[in-house]
């Protein structure tokens, strides 16, 4: 049987939405491994399919959210990330994790602050894709809803920028209402090669149907948009495989 | 050790020779906050050993005899007078909570898996896995600091938690808070005392900082505001935790290495057992500042993940907290029974030059004590690194049935279990006179459409949004019932509940408390709470035969025999609702001295008891949520109305005492209660809420807070009592019930010889909530715009 795709969960001290992200992984088709920060290496790096930075307050976030924990990545893992990233490796952030991604410059130049209202924010909240070759939401509607939970998730990038992003089409998903001032209410931003990708809400809380907080919610018997948000990585994977494999042989 | 030695770690205090007087001077000026009887037991102790005590012995036999670590009021003998008729109880614990537990867990063998000796108790989830669950109060550390004060408090229950069984993973957590009014007027505050906005804005992040750090969902909890807890604001913090039931009995054994993990001991939260253990004054606010602890929550997660991979490992023999009393409480359970040595040079500390007492008996937080085999020791030491915290061997367990202290080489205090955990018994006075209720109804037919939006809009009824938003309620993603449901994600629910991972099953957590109740009647507040706990957990679809419960009292002045006499009828209410329903309590705790002296007297809280409970729920199908969900349902109501509206929110919003407070039948509750239960299991049961404070026309509302229907019943099928009775009385071991038409009749036979009847339908012939009696309608109001009401109390203020 072929090998499944192998996703390694980076957890920092304070990552907290580890074991639930790596639940939703395996729910569709990863083999995936939790590795505390200070055993991860740059071999176990390049093992790897998918390496995905999930949510949490790493070091607390005590200043800028993910700031230390870029700091700490970037130092001792900045270069072989850089390389898993050009040999056509996957990265995903989420919340905590988008945080670190902005900060380690994999995605367009911006960053996530304080939230306007100045609070934490926990709901549920609309989504739209904004981009049409999103890898990561390909087997997601149009519009759909995650939960968010953050203090700062408001994007911003430098003058004029989001608007830009948003027709180079690193935009790849957006809030329907404005809920923390993103600009242009952004929730999700993707780099060129379409493989990085980072976004605010929470993909994983809402794996299995009973996870939405409508009873009757009108979707999937079983599994939750968070299902198919990560169906559609694992699918992406898998396909790059064989397209790779088609191309050698060939 | 490079750090230098400093010159004198302790001092011997001599007691032997002092005369009462002399003893109870010493007692203060050390702040022991013992008593001259306690002084004299301990001169006696140590006239045996033939030695005087040192300033460490002296320091643990304060913390350890201390209200918050004792109990010494749950424990004492009570004269009691209720009604002229005088009466001894052996004991509130347990005499109303022991007792009742004991009884249960014979009735019911196996469920009850563990209580009142560890942490928090357990129950059994399914044959491989148990269930616990723990509430605290922080209240005198969140009146001083409220943001530090609620911070630690979540910080340490959560560490009950981890210290409970071979260390539980921590699942979700309840908080429950009573303040002043956020409007009260800030020239009427009596001292250097915050107002009660500044005490509930630092307490929500003080929550929110520590449980979205910590990465477990705070998921149900309560607000109560009345002007008398405005000096001693009440913080209750509550965690439910997991773990596989092989691993609940702990032990350690002669040979195991005493191991500290985790934080750093510093002279932060010096005496905070001490402390809580008395009253608060003005002088509070700058004196004992020191006394409340400083939280790190990412020190506190590090521990978390090191010790869930250990325990999976099998690398951990026992453990538990550091909690009030810091070492000393921490080696005293674990080791006092067989006896050991801890080494204080050996403990990482802050700061050098710390005292032998500050160190042993310092609440730095975020410390665990574990006891390791030696052969394990490499391989905890390996996972401290890769968890980045810090393990430190700092005893040994031996077999010797003493705990000696030792700090450079010197023995700085000897504890001997038997004297140290017989502290001598209290004796208290308490006395009551049940109020007689007035039997006429109250209140104005004619205007119930506005008092409905007051009672919905007032503070202790309307939406905690603006707070719930701000704590991470999914985290863990297992949060499949969440404090707010429905279709906007906005509605209120009873309780949470949560799926626990490769059971199947899930949790249901609820909480009560019903201080308005306690004031007029509080053997009836604690019938109710119980009744109202176990209700919120049946509704959300939890087996009414397996819950257990938590009782948490807060009081005022235990010495007013009058205060005491309502803690009295209050225990008694709770026992024997729990008794009833065979319904354990797992795990409690108390707190005493809630009152404030001010220049005009003092100002106690009023009795306060938190009933908080955990339910199993069996299948993910019998989730049930409070909100309506579609139109041309019927609308049962489960249970009787009568004419109590004692404490009631309507009479509170009408500035009366009201008739009777609600009162329960026991035996039809339960029944009551199973037939839901059944229902649900049935699937017939589209959507069920619990009627509480506001009666029925606030559970009529707030289930129509789903908006996709209007709401019609017909009063005249409730009961023969005036419309704002029926509407407003708060009668308990009520529910609300949807259904779909097809199962009305079946669901009628499910309650069949009990109290049930349909009441009405949801429509999609308008959006309003509309009730009529004797043909007339009393009641017709717009659904959203209830809703705004109940949505926006808070909003202004937080």
């Amino acid at each position: 049987m072929e090998k499944r795709p192998d996703a390694l969960l980076l957890k920092f001290a304070g990552t907290n939405c580890d074991e639930e992200t790596a639940r939703a992984l395996r729910a569709v088709g990863f083999e995936a491994e939790i590795m505390p920060f200070p055993l991860v290496t740059q071999e176990r790096i390049e093992q790897a399919d998918l390496v995905v930075l999930a949510g949490g307050f790493s070091y607390g976030d005590y200043i800028m959210a993910g700031k230390l924990a870029q700091l700490e990545l970037q130092q001792k893992l900045g270069s072989p990330l850089k390389t898993f990233h050009e040999h056509g490796g996957f990265l995903l952030g989420i919340c905590n994790g988008f945080q670190i991604l902005m900060r380690l410059g994999l995605l367009p130049e911006g960053s996530l602050i304080h939230n306007v209202n100045g609070r934490f924010i926990c709901r549920w909240v609309g989504l739209e894709q904004a981009s049409t070759d999103s890898l990561y939401l390909a087997q997601l509607p149009a519009t759909f809803e995650l939960p968010i939970a953050h203090a700062e998730g408001r994007f911003v990038a430098p003058e004029g920028q989001s608007a830009t992003y948003r027709e180079q089409g690193h935009v790849a998903l957006t809030y329907v209402e404005d809920v923390n001032g993103s600009e242009e209410r952004i929730a999700g931003i993707q780099d060129a090669s379409r493989r990085v990708f980072g976004l605010m809400p929470h993909p994983e809380r809402f794996l299995y149907r009973e996870h939405h907080c409508d009873p009757d919610w009108a979707g999937d018997a079983e599994w939750g948009w968070g299902y198919f948000f990560f169906k559609s990585i694992h699918d992406a994977i898998v396909l790059k495989r064989e397209t790779t494999k088609q191309e050698a042989s060939a | 050790m490079s750090t230098a030695v400093p010159t004198k770690t302790y001092t011997q205090r001599a007691i032997r020779q002092l005369g009462a007087d002399e003893l109870g001077a010493l007692s203060t000026e050390m702040k022991l906050s013992l008593s001259v009887e306690d002084m004299l037991a301990v001169q006696v102790h140590y006239h045996t050993l033939g030695r005087d005590p040192t300033d460490v012995e002296l320091e643990v036999i304060a913390q350890t005899w201390s209200e918050h670590c004792k109990h010494r009021i749950f424990s004492a003998e009570i004269t009691h007078e209720l009604d002229g008729k005088p009466e001894t109880i052996d004991g509130i614990f347990k005499t109303y909570i022991k007792a009742v537990t004991d009884q249960i867990m014979e009735q019911k063998p196996g469920f009850v898996l563990s209580c009142f000796h560890d942490n928090a108790g357990f129950i059994k989830l399914d044959e491989e896995t148990a269930v616990c669950l723990k509430a605290e109060t922080h209240n005198h550390p969140s009146a001083i600091e409220p943001y530090a004060g609620a911070n630690t408090g979540l910080g340490g229950v959560i560490r009950d938690i981890l210290g409970a069984a071979k260390g539980a993973k921590p699942i979700g957590s309840l908080d429950v808070f009573c303040f002043g009014k956020p409007d009260m007027a800030s020239a009427d505050l009596k001292g250097d005392t915050i107002h009660p906005l500044g005490i509930l804005r630092g307490v929500v992040r003080g929550v929110r900082d520590y449980g979205n750090r910590m990465g477990i969902p705070t998921v149900t909890g309560a607000l109560n505001f009345h002007d008398a807890y405005t000096y001693n604001p009440l913080v209750f913090c509550g965690t439910a935790g997991v773990i596989p039931s092989a691993d609940i009995d702990k032990v350690a054994r002669c040979g195991d290495l005493v191991v500290a993990v985790g934080g750093r001991t510093g002279r932060d939260g010096l005496r905070g057992a001490t402390f809580s253990s008395a009253s608060l004054d003005t002088e509070s606010h700058e004196e004992d500042v020191g006394a409340v602890q400083i939280g790190n929550p990412i020190e506190e997660k590090k521990v978390n993940d090191f010790i869930i991979q250990a325990r999976e490992e099998g690398l951990i023999e026992c453990i538990t907290d550091c909690g009030a009393g810091g070492f000393s409480s921490a080696a005293g359970e674990m080791i006092s029974e067989c006896g050991g040595e801890i080494y204080l040079e050996t403990c990482p500390l802050k700061e050098p030059g710390l005292t032998s007492w500050e160190i042993f008996l310092s609440e730095s937080q975020e410390r665990m004590v574990l006891a390791v085999d030696p052969k394990n020791w490499l391989r905890i030491v390996e996972l401290a690194d890769i968890y980045e915290t810090e393990a430190t061997e700092i005893g040994k367990v031996s077999d010797s049935k003493v705990l000696r202290v030792f700090h450079h080489g010197e023995t700085v205090c000897e504890l001997h279990s038997a004297f140290l955990h017989v502290a001598p018994r209290k004796h208290f006075s308490a006395v009551h006179q049940t109020r007689v209720a007035p039997t006429a109804e109250i209140g104005d037919a004619s205007t119930i459409g506005v008092d409905l939006q007051t009672i919905l809009g007032s503070f202790n009824i309307c939406s905690r949004e603006p707070i719930i938003r701000e704590y991470d309620h999914e985290v863990q993603g297992n949060t499949v019932i969440k404090p707010l449901s429905g279709p906007g994600g906005d509605c209120p629910q009873d309780a949470s509940a949560l799926a626990i991972d490769g059971t199947g099953k899930c949790i249901a957590m609820g909480v009560s408390l019903l201080p308005q109740y306690g004031e007029l009647d509080p053997y009836r507040m604690g019938l109710s709470s119980v009744d109202e706990c176990l209700r919120q957990l049946v509704v959300a679809g939890a087996d009414p035969d397996r819950v257990g419960i938590l009782d948490n009292f807060c009081m005022g002045n235990p010495n007013e025999p009058t205060e005491l006499g309502q803690l009295v009828e209050t225990a008694k209410g709770i026992a024997d609702a729990a008794r009833a329903y065979q319904v354990p309590f797992i795990s409690g705790k108390d707190s005493f001295y809630n009152y404030f002296e001010t220049e005009d007297g003092p100002v106690s809280i009023p009795v306060t008891v938190l009933i908080s409970g955990i339910g199993i729920i069996d299948e993910k199908t019998q989730l049930t949520g409070t909100s309506i969900r579609r139109p041309g349902s019927r609308i049962g109501l489960v249970g009787a109305t009568a004419n109590e509206t004692g404490g009631s929110a309507y009479s509170l919003a009408r500035g009366e005492e009201g008739s009777a407070v609600p009162g329960v039948d026991l035996e039809q509750a339960l029944a009551l209660y199973r037939a839901l239960h059944e229902a649900i299991k049935k699937g017939w049961i589209l959507a069920a809420h619990d009627l509480s404070e506001g009666g029925l026309a606030v559970g009529l509302a707030e289930m129509g807070f789903s908006l996709r229907a209007g709401i019609e019943v017909d009063l005249d099928t409730v009961g023969d009592l005036a419309p704002q009775t029926l509407l407003f009385a708060e009668s308990n071991s009520r529910v609300l019930i949807e259904i779909a038409p097809d199962h009305a009749d079946a669901v009628i036979a499910c309650f069949a010889g009990l109290p049930f009847t349909l009441i009405g339908s949801s429509t999609d012939a308008h959006t309003r909530l509309r009730a009529s009696r004797a043909g007339s309608e009393v009641l017709n109001e717009e659904l959203s715009t209830l809703k705004d009401t109940w949505k926006n109390g808070l909003t202004p203020y937080y």
